[in-house]
């Protein structure tokens, strides 16, 4: 498909579309989109980073612990310009201590990337499962479902997860989870998916409710199909393109919210950094160190725009009729 | 180590600092034998360096000073709960008299003896045993009412109140001649549950002459200084119809030249003049501003920030909690600021203690002295700003206790780790001591330290140059408001704590004894059952016992280098603090006694 450009592209085009898969059709749809595309890359030079971190720092002779005074003024502020950047700290130090930043938001955006993906894997399958369940079965099931969701999204989440990190951890370290940072983290984890999931829940209800009454659905009814049978071979493959679009939306999502509770104070315990660390920490220093402000801020805007971007492109490459502002 | 300061602390820990946390200090040798025997002394430490808060201008009357708190609330404003030094210098300075305070002056002045409800500073007979105080006419509460003998010795009973009379001092309890019980607590329970015979016991201790004039403190042994004791506002009046108990903290009775006005915590708590008080009855309090605004529960970068900025109200403020470190390059390389800035000591030791019990092996915590970066500390906190590496417990200014100690062989004076002194150590405790030996390298030492931006980067710190003598530091991290009263908990089990603590007043018996005795108020180090300590004990009973002034002082300074041997704990700094005011406010100079502005004596600059 190189040639697509003239009218008689187009005609061509409209001829072979009969002929593919819809999976190979939307992949050439997004392939098209460059500014998709660009933004994918840009995600995948994040998560390879983050994957390989330590032998990108080891490549680039940095580490994200080492403390270094020397990089340090009298005041324990960076020592030169822009965050004391220079060869040897390509994005500067960290104040009071002299760690290197790069390093600090190479392996930064492991946690926040990790998060990222276990709450949206957790999330899109809770809310797929009784998504289905609920617009399948309708009736009472569906009622206390529904009911349950609007439950879940009136609780003021952000609250509640704050105010319960410390007893909720400590609880995880007694059930076993190692303590510090991955008691922390499983926590962060388990509550973003237990307020998240409604939003996929609840976009899966409606597909579903939708789908039910189609005519295949109706004909594999008539001719017996079992429950299973009938979630999982009628309907579920037919709603993938909403959820990987969901997916691909709210996973930026969660990076941010993992760097707003950081920077609240309910993320990482020291040493490790999180993106949302490094923010919470830099904003104190705005007035004397304003680079080590934006380095992390930089960082989060550009990972979440790319991985916005590429959702969306994502979407219209799986649905090119549907309307931006309903799925969203 | 080397850390953060402990004015900073306060803000970071909020209200739970109050729990006797940090204690006061006072200024002035207590050499004092007798009413006149007030001296001369180098507590203040200021003494070389320029007051800048002293401008020459003339104090002027009127006006609203703002005082911009990161705290919920005055930590206790009831007299007898009162124990910071930051609630020391503000309820003192306005609402609350005492028999005898410090010199509302700056510098070394501030730390001389003055004469307040009473007449003279005290006079002891029975070489100290007993003391008396005559009072002074003329002083009246706000309702009007006269300042009796008889309230300031129903205030002083409060203090034996222990239920409901928390977080104070006690040297009531520990110097008044009452009798104890098999347990060692006081036979008086205070003035709410007493019963007549119990009473009685207090009374004899403290009594009022017939004519009401003269008050008399007879104590179970002989304190040299209690005139000190009596500066702290635990000995003030309260009246009694007008004591309510625990909530007397929301509404003391002032006997100052302000009364409070509207309180409300986490908001604000106002004060306006005290129509009732008059100058002619106080020699030391001169009332400037018409009221004080006490702004609660703000950010203390925002605080910063509006010093920074100095506009409108702001002109006329001031912070309760010092400058954060990232405000510091901006406020001291920028002559914009000259002119109300200061850095200077404050009081306090700052310390990191271990766990004796779990650390029980010296080389160990030897080997965590000499292979941690307290120079990185320091330099979190920012640098020479946090102040000084301490050799002990005992500041310099404390000139007849402090002696430079004998710092373990091998560490190195500018701070830096010294690594191969530290594995040596851990090499001899091997042997000696397998079980913490493996516990330091393997399983790691549990370190408690308080959840605020800054120590995250502390405990970065312990942990990433202790690994390089091969320590191993598990941080835990606890809700800042409830880090003293987690690492005072008994069942709590850390291996490393930290604090910070000044001493009472000048006299290390209100340092070492607090910090190092199983009753002291403050022993983070559960020393008890160390081989060392039941030595340490008897020298320390000896020393408090000692009466001559300098014989005592060179006992203090054997015991000082006796604990920096043992390191039950390890010194940390000879704390500083940095202050920044609104353009428009005058008198702003750091009372030496408690390390605070005298708040009551700021004035607006017309």
């Amino acid at each position: 498909m190189s040639t697509t450009e003239s009218a008689v592209g187009e005609l061509a085009e409209y001829v072979l579309i009969e002929s593919k898969s819809p999976g190979r059709l939307a992949w050439e749809r997004f392939r098209r989109d460059r500014v998709a595309v660009t933004a994918s890359f840009v995600v995948l030079f994040f998560v390879g980073i983050a994957l390989f971190a330590p032998l990108v720092c080891k490549a680039l002779g940095i580490n994200p612990l080492t403390l270094d005074r020397k990089a340090l003024n009298d005041f324990g502020l960076p020592n030169g310009p822009f965050g004391a950047m220079s060869r040897k700290h390509l994005l500067g130090v960290e104040p009071g201590t002299g760690r290197d930043i790069l390093a600090r938001l190479i392996y930064g955006a492991r946690i926040s990337l990790l998060v990222g993906f276990v709450s949206t894997l957790l999330t899109t399958v809770i809310g797929v499962v009784l998504g289905i369940v609920a617009g399948y079965r309708r009736g009472k099931i569906d009622a206390i479902i529904s009911r349950f969701t609007d439950l879940t999204l009136a609780f003021p989440s952000l609250l509640l997860i704050i105010a319960l990190t410390r007893p909720f951890t400590q609880r995880l370290e007694s059930l076993g989870v190692p303590e510090g940072n991955p008691a922390r983290l499983t926590y962060i984890v388990l509550v973003l998916s237990l307020f998240g999931w409604v939003y996929v829940a609840r976009i899966v209800r409606g597909q579903t409710l939708a789908l039910r009454e189609r005519e295949f659905v109706e004909a594999a009814r008539a001719s017996g199909a079992g429950h299973w049978h009938m979630v999982f071979k009628e309907l579920l493959p037919n709603i993938w393109a909403p959820i990987i679009v969901i997916v691909s939306l709210s996973l930026p999502g969660y990076v941010a919210v993992e760097s707003t509770l950081s920077f609240l104070g309910v993320g990482l315990l020291p040493p490790d950094a999180s993106w949302g660390v490094m923010l919470g920490d830099s904003v104190r220093y705005y007035r004397a160190d304003p680079a080590y402000l934006f380095v992390p801020g930089v960082a989060l805007i550009v990972l979440v725009l790319a991985f916005n971007v590429m959702g969306d492109g994502i979407r219209d490459a799986l649905d090119p009729k549907s309307d931006r502002q309903q799925l969203g | 180590m080397g850390e953060t300061m402990k004015r900073r602390i306060i803000g970071f820990l909020g209200l739970a600092l109050s729990a006797s946390l940090i204690a006061s200090a006072c200024g002035s040798d207590s050499s004092s034998r007798g009413r006149n025997a007030v001296s001369t002394d180098t507590f203040a430490s200021t003494d070389t360096l320029a007051i800048p808060g002293t401008d020459s201008g003339t104090p002027t009357t009127g006006g609203t000073i703002h005082i911009l708190s990161q705290l919920e609330q005055v930590t206790h404003l009831d007299p007898q709960r009162n124990y910071t030094g930051s609630d020391l210098a503000f309820a003192g300075s306005t609402m609350q008299r005492t028999l005898v305070s410090y010199a509302f002056a700056p510098g070394s002045d501030g730390s001389q003896l003055v004469a307040d409800l009473a007449t003279d500073i005290g006079t002891p007979t029975e070489g100290g045993k007993v003391w008396s105080f005559t009072l002074r006419d003329g002083a009246t509460y706000e309702d009007g009412s006269a300042v009796t003998c008889a309230d300031i010795a129903y205030g002083t009973s409060r203090v034996f109140a222990t239920d409901i009379i928390v977080d104070g001092p006690t040297y009531a309890i520990s110097y008044l001649d009452i009798p104890q019980d098999a347990d060692g607590n006081s036979k008086y329970p205070g003035p709410y549950t007493a019963k007549a015979d119990q009473q009685a016991l207090f009374d004899k201790a403290v009594a009022c002459s017939e004519d009401g004039k003269t008050i008399t403190f007879t104590l179970s042994r002989v304190v040299a200084d209690f005139n000190y004791t009596v500066t702290l506002l635990a000995f003030s009046p309260v009246p009694k119809a007008k004591d309510t108990g625990e909530k007397y903290d929301m509404t003391p009775v002032s006997s100052g030249p302000y009364k409070i006005e509207s309180y409300e915590p986490g908001k604000s708590l106002v004060l306006v003049r005290n129509e009732n008080w008059s100058k002619a009855s106080d020699p030391i309090r001169n009332a400037y501003a018409d009221s004080f605004v006490y702004e609660f529960a703000l950010d203390p970068a925002v605080i910063d920030e509006r010093l920074i900025a100095d506009a409108g109200d702001d002109q006329y403020a001031v912070g309760d909690g010092g400058l954060q470190p990232e405000n510091l390059q901006t406020v001291f390389t920028d002559d914009r600021f000259k002119d109300r800035r200061q850095d200077d000591y404050d009081p306090y030791v700052s310390f990191t203690a271990f766990n004796v019990k779990t650390v029980s092996c010296v080389e160990v915590r030897r080997a965590v002295y000499l292979g941690l970066d307290r120079e990185a500390l320091r330099t979190a906190g920012g640098g020479p700003y946090t102040g000084d590496f301490a050799d002990g417990y005992i500041k310099p200014a404390l000139a007849d206790d402090y002696a430079p100690s004998k710092l373990p062989e091998g560490l190195n004076t500018d701070g830096t780790p010294n690594v191969e002194a530290a594995k040596a150590s851990l090499e001899e405790a091997k042997t000696k001591c397998p079980d913490v030996y493996a516990k330091a390298t393997v399983e790691g030492l549990k370190f408690f330290h308080p959840d605020t931006p800054i120590w995250q980067k502390l405990v970065s710190i312990w942990i990433e140059s202790l690994k390089a003598a091969g320590i191993v530091i598990k941080p835990t991290a606890v809700e800042p408001s409830k880090y003293y009263p987690t690492v005072q908990n008994e069942e709590t089990d850390y291996d490393i704590s930290r604090g910070t603590w000044g001493p009472d007043w000048p006299n290390a018996s209100t340092m070492i004894p607090e910090l190092f005795l199983t009753t002291g108020g403050f022993n983070l180090t559960r020393n008890g059952d160390d081989p060392a300590y039941k030595q340490f004990e008897t020298d320390t009973k000896a020393a408090l016992d000692e009466l001559d002034r300098k014989a005592q002082g060179k006992k203090w300074q054997a015991l000082n280098q006796f604990l920096v041997d043992q390191l039950w704990s390890i010194p940390g700094t000879f704390t500083k603090a940095q202050d920044l005011w609104g353009s428009k406010v005058g008198n702003a100079y750091r009372w030496s006694s408690t390390g605070s502005f005298l708040f009551g004596e700021l004035y607006v600059k017309q």
